[in-house]
């Protein structure tokens, strides 16, 4: 299964890059190690206004969506940025097969003034310090798809 | 009858303080009953009419008597669909109807109440050892199941029926598990907790289960091997760093251990997320002792231990909970974001990390906790203000008279102890300060406190995020 879905070629940002990197995660016993994850996670790429909710359930990654912006704001944390930033943090992990330490989920939190991860509740934006390693596996897994990004 | 019983010396004087008739007692023995069962019942205040009745009816049955199984009991066994013939089996193994009625109302199965009488007569078929088999008889809620969910079996999941029922109030003051039949043996254990708004959290069940699976282990997960020692100065500031992270770590530990003691046993919920919390800090103290090693430095100094000092004095629980779980963790969470950021090693990056993770869950229940018991203590806001004022003015003093801290985080930020690198380290740490400032009253706001930003202690506003940026220079923060 992950060798065929190793093949994936996707475009970023589309709901179907998701919806491969969720399958890559539900069938990697890595990601299960790590513990439950229970949490939702909003996706922001402010510039090209694309939004998306991934919910994080248990052991799985258990379902992902395009939603409006109001939507990915409802989540416990939405990652925000513009389209340059995910392009580069997604190549740096293709490039490595992990993100280098400049380019992982917590590094560019604390480089961002306001922040990577952002939320409207002090106490749910903290999923994303209680769950950053299944976070960081999640979008790990996306060096194994051949990510297309359209300029 | 042949020839009168004797009965025990102990036994008779039993009878004679509880004015417990002698004949009755004989019968019992002549029945088969173990001196020590008889003396329990009569202490325990059985009264003769009943058990007159009972010997009764166990002498007819024993001697060949047909037993008279009542309509409502029939009615109980049709529901349950026990056989006639179990029931008359319970009685002629020894038990009352009333027994066998209870059995039918707990919701016992059959399959189960046969096993039940099979002991009984495996006992009876002996001769002994005695054998009261009264604690099959606890009055607590059968017929109760669980399914195991995506995440296996949780604890929370156990919350059904009459289980589910936590109360506000939790009368016992023994070690009784919630859901548990009391046993009038037991002692008072002295727990000093018995209200649920002084500890609860409703995710502390998740938070527990969360944190047993979440579990990581200093000696394994850490890449001990691939850590490089970092030039001079800096690997001896991160040195300094998990000293003090080693430091507040024990304390902690230790502050949690006091109070678990103080909780009584109705809501364990909190009482086994604490101890998992307990153990967090153990873990921590472990890593960052081994990493301070690791490379020839060792400990470093010591901290003053000004700031910890209320945690451990706090007098009420959601006192120390919320310097603990909010206050402390959230600085704890600044300074593993410096040791993150500053990390040049997978293996010193994945330490905070993974600190981190274990922090923020604890910082979930002392949020979720404070905001329960304001909610229900709204007359208490004005108390914990004054712990908020307690543990930031002692945090205050501490980093102001000792700079020890500081000083390590601004080589760790700055790169060196040239005075462009503590330049840029003072630059950073403010920063990081801000930022820091800034989640710790978002997590008080979120707790149902928004107003603490308005009377945070004034040390403590240099780094309120509004606040107009101050002058940076070597040495110093204002």
């Amino acid at each position: 299964m992950t060798q065929e879905v190793a093949q994936a070629k996707a475009v970023f940002p589309s709901l179907e890059w998701f919806q491969i990197l969720k399958e890559m995660v539900n069938h990697d016993e890595g990601f299960r190690r790590i513990g439950t994850c229970d949490t939702t996670m909003g996706i922001k790429i402010t510039d090209r206004q694309k939004y998306y909710l991934v919910t994080f359930e248990a052991f799985e990654v258990a379902d992902v969506r395009e939603v409006s912006e109001e939507e990915a704001e409802e989540a416990d944390f939405w990652l925000e940025g513009p389209f340059a930033l995910w392009r580069e943090m997604l190549e740096n992990i293709k490039a490595h097969g992990k993100a280098d330490h400049q380019h992982t989920l917590n590094t560019i939190d604390l480089e961002m003034p306001e922040g990577f991860a952002r939320s409207h509740d002090g106490l749910r934006r903290d999923a994303f310090y209680r769950f950053n390693q299944s976070l960081q596996y999640f979008f790990n897994a996306s060096s194994r798809i051949d990510t297309v990004f359209e300029d | 009858m042949g020839e009168e019983l004797q009965i025990p010396e102990d036994l008779a004087q039993v009878a004679h303080e509880k004015g417990f008739p002698l004949d009755l007692v004989r019968r019992a023995l002549a029945l088969g009953f173990p001196p020590s069962l008889i003396a329990a019942q009569i202490r325990a205040g059985a009264q003769p009419e009943q058990v007159a009745a009972y010997l009764d009816e166990q002498e007819r049955v024993r001697a060949g008597g047909e037993v008279h199984i009542p309509p409502e009991v029939q009615q109980l066994a049709r529901q349950r669909r026990w056989p006639e013939e179990l029931i008359k089996r319970a009685v002629r193994a020894g038990l009352s109807m009333q027994q066998v009625k209870d059995f039918l109302e707990s919701g016992l199965r059959a399959d189960q109440m046969e096993r039940v009488v099979i002991l009984r007569e495996r006992a009876r078929e002996a001769g002994g050892p005695p054998v009261t088999l009264e604690w099959m008889n606890a009055r607590t809620e059968w017929g109760i199941r669980v399914k195991p969910g995506k995440k296996g079996l949780t604890l929370g999941s156990l919350n059904v029926g009459s289980y589910g029922d936590i109360p506000d109030y939790w009368p016992r003051q023994t070690e009784m598990p919630r859901g548990a039949a009391p046993n009038p043996l037991s002692p008072s254990m002295g727990y000093s907790i018995y209200e649920k708004a002084e500890l609860w959290a409703d995710h502390a069940a998740d938070l527990y289960e969360e944190a047993i699976q979440r579990q990581w282990k200093p000696a394994t997960h850490i890449p001990w091997d691939d850590i490089p020692p970092l030039p001079e100065p800096l690997e001896q500031a991160l040195c300094q760093l998990c000293t003090y992270m080693c430091q507040n770590a024990m304390v902690i530990s230790d502050t949690i251990g006091k109070w678990l003691k103080e909780m009584s046993y109705g809501y364990h919920e909190v009482k086994v997320y604490m101890a998992t919390a307990g153990f967090d800090y153990a873990r921590h103290m472990d890593v960052f002792r081994k990493r301070a090693y690791l490379n020839g430095v060792g400990m470093g100094r010591q901290s003053p231990g000004y700031y910890l000092r209320p945690i451990k004095d706090a007098r009420r629980w959601t006192e120390a909970s919320t310097m603990m779980f909010i206050f402390n963790t959230s600085f704890l969470m600044h300074l593993c974001q410096v040791g993150y950021y500053t990390a040049r090693s997978e293996g010193d990056a994945l330490i905070f990390a993974l600190t981190m993770q274990d922090l923020a869950r604890q910082t979930a229940y002392g949020v979720e906790h404070l905001r329960y018991f304001l909610l229900r203590k709204p007359e208490c806001r004005l108390e914990v203000d004054g712990y908020l004022q307690k543990i930031e003015a002692f945090f205050a003093y501490e980093d102001d008279k000792d700079p020890t801290l500081q000083e390590a985080l601004v080589v760790l930020l700055g790169g060196g102890l040239g005075r462009e690198e503590l330049k840029r380290g003072w630059q950073l740490l403010h920063r990081f300060r801000r930022r820091w400032i800034a989640d710790y009253l978002w997590r008080l706001e979120a707790a149902g406190m928004p107003e603490r930003r308005q009377y945070l202690f004034f040390y403590l506003r240099q780094w309120l995020p509004q606040h107009q940026e101050v002058t940076v220079t070597t040495g110093g923060t204002s």
